[in-house]
């Protein structure tokens, strides 16, 4: 194969391997055939035209042609002209589909089903790109660049694929990209001549600069290179949670995110959450039938995420157990509370895979079709063996807990093993989060107080908007992140309020699941993808985990926590002893004072929620450490590009500071030199090759000190006295070298900096300024620290 | 060390040979390389072998390197017919003292030039063998000591040409150098025409004095061998010659005796340029003409046309010049 034709199909393959990472996306993975094979013969295409060969853009120009034509043939070939020649109707057709398309993409989740306009998209993508990479890397030969289009599309699709991607797509379009600069490359080199392989005799080494094994040693130490950077691009993100892009992990054991055959939905990984948010289609997931009387807090839930790292909201792992006929009695639930017994049959589409079974909270007991197994503590349904919801039909009886508010008011603190479960920030959380918690909660008399506030603060008080355009992000910066932006969607207020409970010392955790869905004709209820959700969970002793809804305009607000004019509350406790919670926040705008917060969190008052100045979270003052942290990064990253130009500036003062480079000797001119003026006329020829390789001569081991100053005089365009100078040096050096008794040269160091200066006025621009700040020879200190790093290897592994 | 009575004979050595390259150049114009190399074998007390196609002046310089040397020179026309007796000498029985009596050959003078020394037959080539290399004679068993200096100065066409043998790689070994003329630039030619063009009597060779006498010559090669040669170019000159002997492109590498002929060109060539001690440049000016006679290219390389020097050339570009630098820095930084 020649180099050419290698480099075709090396970019061809990269684009291939980038486009892989769109497989995801779509629920069947024919289209990338299809691709495959447009691209292939629109390479073909690019061949033939170099061959001829034709202008390099008329060669670009061929291929775009024949991706034109392979388009029509294979998206358009009714409306074509003789069934190939693309007419206006083709083009309308094309637009058509791509707008259908465009459509798609908006409407489905991913995984999306392969439609006409969906598959036009990713074809045509493909093709598009692969002309540009062929373009850029083959037929205008630069290879590096051709990566900006191939990361255009791994970006695409790793943008559209969000938390869903793992690490194999990355390494598929990173190796196909460094596949393609190992072809270039090689091509390079072999328009130079034969490229040799490292097998043959070698000429002697006796330097380490010309062993034989060196060129063989470049490249496999090129492939290490590769290999190690893509090693550190796959590792050190998964080492530093907190670079983690705003991914949501999955939620819980068992994430399979899309498994399943095509055409499924499941809302376990919390990324889906938004997804199934942002569709414009709100698809049935579940219909169900309940014995409730008021369906309005029939909350679904299908897991708890009670474990808060920093990252994200997690489910801890805890063992599994069989499911029991009658489920135990809900953690903290004590006799006095009122709770009424609820019959719930659920029945979940065929297009809901979940291996979660949602449930309403507390289930007593729950009749499933399937394997299904139990988790206690969050008290969920977990499928055994890749049991999912899947178009299964279930009954529930759960408890439907209606606590009043004095019952919460008054309750006990929580027993000490959830308090310290439950409460635990991890440490990165921001000081901002606890700091506005205990603003927002200023005056409150108890934990259930608090929670009401935080509540209302959320979904009315605090100027919050519902978005769920907004990107997710879950880790600990996120919260506060949220605070200050003020706009999200339920898991950032979920997420939030959790948290910000916790700092107060209240036991929180996130369900997740549904709230309750659209009441039908027929006396069921619907429950949509749109009706996905979470929320956060509280405890109080006595009544267990209690639901609130902190977000705006999404589920309902708990009875227990409306403020209702109590009449018949007893004296010094209940409701009555409640701070009025229309005017929590004491900052809120006086105008929706009389709005109660339930009809507000409904939207229902007319006055626009002016947002809360002064209060966001935002004005919180990031801690010393942060500052001093920052401080230093800051510095170290002014300070590393300027370490070759210190570094070069201190050897050059070390180098030309020497008794012996200093002008007018005191020894007679016949004197030997001692060792010590030889070391620094050596150390003056040392400057003097650095100084030309700073200014773009490169040390030539080949030459005596002589033709090196030759050398330098002819690529440094040096003349009159600055040439003198450098014959000087190197007649110095040669004495000091060569000659049995060396004769003092006086003036080294002048001759240097004459040198030096007829360099740089030579030099352009461009040439001048990187000596300064990027000089060549710094390349020295690397070499230095690796002789160091052997030496050091050597001696311990002697050791 | 070097004295100062060394410093100046080292400086008579420069005048000395400054003479004898005027008179060269006054017979050969526009090759002053070829010359000076000339002068550089004569002083390291090697043999020069200088190939050329016919008619480019390989036997005019010959002649008149020898010629500028008031010495004793002897012609040999190498011819297939010629014999080893022809060259070394032979032993012819005196009637009239009723014993044999040596009557030596050809080689037994100051300057042997060989002319056309691929003409004879190999076996003849090698009646030269023990004079070039022990500067004596053996025949019948008595060994006859060659006089001082004692050059060998042949001429060749290349291998190429018809009639011709290849030199054997013993004898090729014992060349110091090799030069090729070249042709002479137009405007050297236009000039021989002037001088030249309109008798074929009036050579130049006939107005050429000698310049300088043998003793002074063997004093020269004395002043040559004090030369400083320092450790660092000692070890260059083994290198090059070592690489010689593993680069893919040879099949023959050339022998210590060619280390031992390139440090003493090199200290020539040193003394002519009036230096005391030996550069590094002297080693790679001379290490073409001085390792390429001796290299066998391989197959592979004489397809694709890369010969000896080539190869050499490439070595010379590969080898890096020992630096003792580094080392003395460090030391003297330790002091």
């Amino acid at each position: 194969m020649t180099g050419q034709a290698r480099l075709t199909v090396s970019a061809a393959v990269a684009t291939l391997a980038a486009s892989c990472a769109m497989l995801p996306l779509v629920d069947k993975s024919v289209w990338i055939l299809q691709a495959a094979f447009l691209l292939a013969l629109q390479s073909t295409a690019g061949v033939l035209a170099r061959r001829v060969p034709l202008a390099r853009p008329l060669t670009v120009a061929v291929q775009a042609l024949t991706g034109l034509l392979l388009l029509t043939v294979a998206f358009a070939g009714e409306q074509a002209v003789a069934g190939l020649l693309p007419g206006p109707e083709v083009f309308h057709e094309f637009g058509q589909l791509v707008q259908e398309g465009a459509e798609d993409v908006g409407r489905y989740a991913i995984p999306a089903p392969a439609t006409a306009g969906i598959r036009l998209l990713l074809v045509g993508g493909v093709l598009v790109v692969g002309l540009a990479v062929d373009a850029v890397a083959v037929t205008y030969r630069s290879a590096a660049p051709a990566g900006l289009p191939l990361l255009a599309l791994y970006s695409v699709a790793a943008g559209l694929g969000q938390g869903s991607y793992g690490p194999l797509w990355f390494l598929a379009a990173a190796s196909g990209y460094l596949l393609l600069l190992l072809a270039e490359g090689r091509e390079r080199l072999a328009r130079w001549g034969r490229v040799l392989s490292g097998g043959r005799t070698a000429p002697p080494a006796p330097g380490p600069a010309t062993a034989g094994g060196g060129r063989l040693a470049r490249v496999r130490t090129g492939r290490r290179i590769g290999a190690l950077a893509l090693g550190i691009a796959l590792a050190v993100p998964a080492a530093l949670p907190s670079m983690q892009g705003g991914l949501f992990e999955p939620a819980g054991r068992g994430a399979a995110p899309g498994s399943g055959p095509g055409g499924t939905t499941s809302v376990k990984p919390l990324v889906a959450l938004q997804d199934s948010l942002n569709q414009p289609e709100n698809r049935e997931l579940l219909r169900l039938r309940s014995s409730a009387e008021n369906t309005r807090d029939l909350y679904l839930r299908i897991v708890a995420l009670d474990r808060f790292d920093g990252a994200a909201w997690q489910t801890t792992e805890r063992p599994l157990t069989e499911l029991p006929a009658v489920l135990p009695a809900p953690a903290g639930l004590a006799a006095g509370v009122r709770t009424s017994r609820v019959d719930t049959t659920l029945t979940a589409s065929d297009g809901y895979a979940q291996n979660y079974l949602p449930l309403p909270y507390p289930a007593e007991e729950v009749r499933a079709e399937g394997r299904w197994r139990y988790e206690q503590e969050g008290r969920a349904l977990v499928g055994e063996r890749g049991q999912t919801t899947r178009g299964i039909r279930y009954q529930v009886s759960s408890l439907q807990v209606e606590p009043s508010a004095a019952q919460l008011a008054g309750a006990p603190a929580p027993p000490e093993e959830i308090l310290r479960a439950y409460t635990r920030v991890p440490s990165s959380l921001p000081p901002v989060v606890a700091q506005t918690a205990r603003k927002v909660t200023a005056g409150s008399a108890n934990a259930y107080q608090q929670a009401v506030m935080l509540q209302d603060w959320f979904s009315v008080g605090g100027g919050f908007q519902y978005d769920t355009q907004v990107a997710s992000g879950t880790g600990a910066e996120a919260v506060a992140r949220f605070l200050a932006a003020k706009r999200g969607f339920c898991i950032h207020f979920s997420f939030s309020m959790a948290a910000m409970a916790r700092t107060l010392g209240i036991p929180a955790r996130v369900a997740v699941g549904f709230m309750p869905g659209t009441p039908m004709a027929d006396g069921s209820v619907s429950v949509g993808s749109k009706d996905a959700h979470a929320w956060p969970e509280l405890y109080f002793e006595g009544i267990g985990w209690t639901r609130f809804e902190p977000t705006p305009s999404r589920g309902t607000t708990p009875e227990y926590t409306v403020a209702e004019p109590s009449p018949g509350a007893e004296p010094g406790g209940g409701p009555a002893q409640l701070p009025d919670r229309t005017a929590v926040p004491p900052s809120a705008p006086k105008g929706t004072d009389a709005c109660p917060p339930a009809q507000k969190k409904l939207g229902e008052c007319r006055s626009p929620a002016a947002p809360v100045e002064g209060s966001g979270p935002a004005s919180g003052s990031p801690s010393a450490g942060t500052v001093a942290g920052v401080a230093v990064a800051a510095l170290a990253v002014l300070g590393l590009p300027l370490l070759p130009m210190l570094w070069r500036r201190r050897v050059r003062a070390r180098r030309l500071g020497g008794p012996g480079t200093a002008p007018a000797a005191a020894a007679p001119a016949d004197a030997p030199v001692d060792a010590l003026a030889a070391g620094h006329t050596l150390a003056a020829w040392r400057e003097l090759t650095d100084s030309a390789w700073d200014y773009g001569i490169p040390p030539d081991d080949s030459r005596s000190p002589r033709g090196a100053a030759a050398r330098i005089v002819t690529a440094g365009a040096l003349q009159g006295a600055a040439a003198e100078s450098a014959g000087r040096v190197a007649a110095a050096v040669e004495q000091v070298l060569y000659a049995p008794r060396p004769r003092p040269v006086p003036g080294l160091a002048e001759d240097v900096e004459c040198v030096r200066a007829g360099l740089h006025a030579a030099a352009g621009r461009g040439a001048r300024l990187r000596a300064v700040l990027l000089p060549r020879s710094s390349a020295r200190l690397l070499w230095g620290l690796a002789r160091l790093r052997s030496f050091s290897r050597r001696r311990s592994a002697a050791a | 060390m070097t004295t100062y009575d060394e410093r100046a004979s080292l400086s008579s050595l420069t005048a000395t040979a400054e003479r004898i390259r005027g008179a060269v150049e006054g017979v050969i114009e526009g090759k002053p390389e070829v010359v000076r190399l000339s002068l550089t074998v004569l002083l390291a007390e090697g043999h020069l072998l200088i190939e050329d196609v016919p008619g480019v002046g390989k036997t005019m310089l010959a002649k008149a390197l020898a010629r500028s040397i008031d010495c004793s020179v002897r012609r040999i026309q190498f011819t297939p017919d010629l014999l080893p007796s022809d060259i070394t000498g032979v032993s012819v029985f005196d009637q009239q003292r009723r014993d044999f009596e040596f009557k030596p050959g050809a080689v037994f003078a100051q300057i042997v030039i060989g002319d056309e020394i691929n003409r004879a037959s190999p076996k003849t080539q090698s009646a030269l063998l023990e004079s070039m290399e022990e500067r004596q004679v053996t025949v019948d068993g008595h060994t006859y000591e060659l006089p001082r200096p004692f050059m060998v100065v042949a001429t060749q066409n290349p291998v190429e040409m018809e009639g011709t043998y290849p030199l054997p790689e013993a004898q090729r070994d014992r060349f110091m150098a090799r030069v090729s003329m070249g042709y002479p630039s137009p405007e050297a030619e236009l000039r021989m025409l002037d001088a030249h063009g309109c008798s074929e009597q009036a050579s130049p060779l006939d107005d050429l004095q000698p310049v300088a006498h043998a003793h002074e010559i063997v004093k020269l090669v004395e002043a040559v061998r004090t030369v400083h040669v320092a450790d660092a170019v000692r070890r260059y000159a083994v290198d090059l010659v070592t690489a010689t002997r593993h680069h893919p492109d040879l099949r023959l590498g050339a022998s210590p005796r060619a280390t031992l002929h390139l440090v003493r060109a090199a200290r020539a060539a040193a003394a002519l340029a009036g230096r005391e001690f030996v550069l590094p440049d002297d080693v790679q000016a001379l290490a073409p003409a001085v390792l390429a006679h001796r290299l066998l290219p391989t197959a592979q390389a004489q397809l694709g046309r890369r010969g000896a020097e080539h190869a050499v050339l490439d070595i010379l570009q590969r080898t890096p010049v020992p630096d003792p630098s580094a080392q003395a820095w460090r030391q003297a930084r330790r002091l």
